[in-house]
């Protein structure tokens, strides 16, 4: 969990994986700081390897690029959640209670 | 059960906010910040700060009462242990805003009559409704209007004042950014925990959305005193920050630049952006959105 994605545990060799560095955040504990950014609102691009919870609208960002079926964690609201596609295409989240 | 908060606990709490984002803050700031001098100096702005930060005190001590009522409604110990947390949260908020009132100059003596003479009697309404159901024990009526619809409101109006005051008030900005922080971690709460509860008694859902319904227009009313029944205030204020240097240049908030917006523009933005995140988020936990009748 500690790179915020709990669905494979190998790493699939067609994703793109990332160096992830401190983005200033820091409303989780220290080791966990670089899995999150704070959202610049609409106008924010995601990287292939970020995603927004729409719980507390934080960017979640993964070592690997994101992927349909990816379940990942939102550890400043605590939410569970599974990404899914959009009717547009993109990718999104559904909470999971 | 409260199965997502299963890593949540005290300590984790210590490391994300006393350890973490409020590590050498002083009420919320960092300690060599101060209100700037105009805001303190000028009696139309400071009388605005002072009625501002009265909404929050309000709001806030509303949010104490709301989340240490829970704990004993609570129906597991995780969610106790977590609303445990929340006050304390909400308890900082009430002092820091309250300290604020302190720096633009009310004293300790003409507190709690400032409070009064400037609450906004539609949030002492909204609160009211809260705190009705919190005081009969109704753990997921409670959850709803304190985590989702008094939180969610929160939320949005901390993140507004936050994007105005960034460049003007670093030291509110700082305080605000704080409580933004801990939002996240309530409006989680609020929605995890109900998102479960809710499928388990669909029973309670008319209630429930009966008083989101209530809460939300006290809630609409509310921004329309502050921003159309206080309009000429506003201005004035903006007026004089502005010919002294001391407006910001940009605030885009949500589309809106909120440094040249007039106060019916800000009130639509505001309660747009509620309003629309009430939908979404209510939605996903299998609750619908009630239009409160007037005034929407």
């Amino acid at each position: 969990m500690n790179d915020q994605s709990e669905a494979s545990d190998e790493p699939e060799p067609s994703r793109k994986r990332y160096e992830l560095e401190e983005t200033g955040f820091n409303e989780v504990p220290k080791k966990w700081r670089k899995f999150y950014r704070i959202w610049e609102g609409a106008l924010d691009t995601l990287a292939p390897n970020e995603i927004l919870c729409p719980v507390c609208k934080v960017v979640i960002r993964s070592v690997k690029e994101i992927r349909v079926g990816d379940r990942l964690y939102c550890m400043p609201c605590m939410s569970r959640l599974l990404v899914v596609e959009a009717e547009d295409g993109t990718l999104t989240t559904d909470v999971l209670y | 059960m409260a199965d997502f908060l299963s890593q949540y606990s005290i300590q984790r709490w210590l490391e994300m906010c006393p350890q973490g984002y409020l590590e050498n803050t002083v009420y919320g700031h960092s300690p060599e910040l101060r209100e700037p001098e105009l805001v303190v100096e000028n009696e139309t702005l400071r009388e605005e700060s002072i009625r501002t930060t009265v909404q929050l005190v309000v709001g806030e001590r509303c949010a104490l009462a709301a989340s240490s009522g829970l704990v004993n409604a609570a129906p597991d110990f995780p969610s106790k242990r977590f609303l445990a947390t929340q006050t304390l949260d909400e308890a900082r908020h009430v002092e820091i805003f309250t300290r604020r009132l302190f720096d633009l100059g009310v004293t300790e003596d003409n507190l709690e009559s400032t409070i009064d003479n400037y609450a906004n009697p539609h949030l002492v309404k909204f609160a009211e409704v809260l705190l009705e159901k919190v005081d009969s024990g109704d753990f997921i009526a409670g959850v709803v209007g304190q985590n989702i619809v008094l939180e969610g409101m929160a939320f949005s109006v901390f993140e507004m004042l936050e994007a105005v005051s960034k460049q003007v008030n670093p030291k509110f900005a700082e305080t605000l950014s704080g409580t933004i922080a801990d939002e996240r971690r309530h409006v989680g709460f609020g929605e995890n925990r109900i998102g479960s509860l809710i499928r388990e008694h669909p029973e309670r859902k008319a209630d429930v959305e009966r008083m989101q319904a209530e809460m939300t227009y006290h809630m609409l009313a509310t921004f329309s005193e502050a921003f159309q029944g206080n309009a000429a205030a506003t201005e004035e204020a903006r007026s004089i920050a502005a010919a002294e240097g001391a407006g910001p240049e940009t605030a885009v908030w949500h589309g809106t630049d909120l440094a040249a917006a007039s106060p019916e523009d800000m009130e639509a933005v505001l309660a747009d952006t509620v309003l629309g995140e009430f939908k979404t988020r209510l939605g996903r936990i299998g609750l619908e959105y009630q239009s409160p009748p007037v005034p929407a």
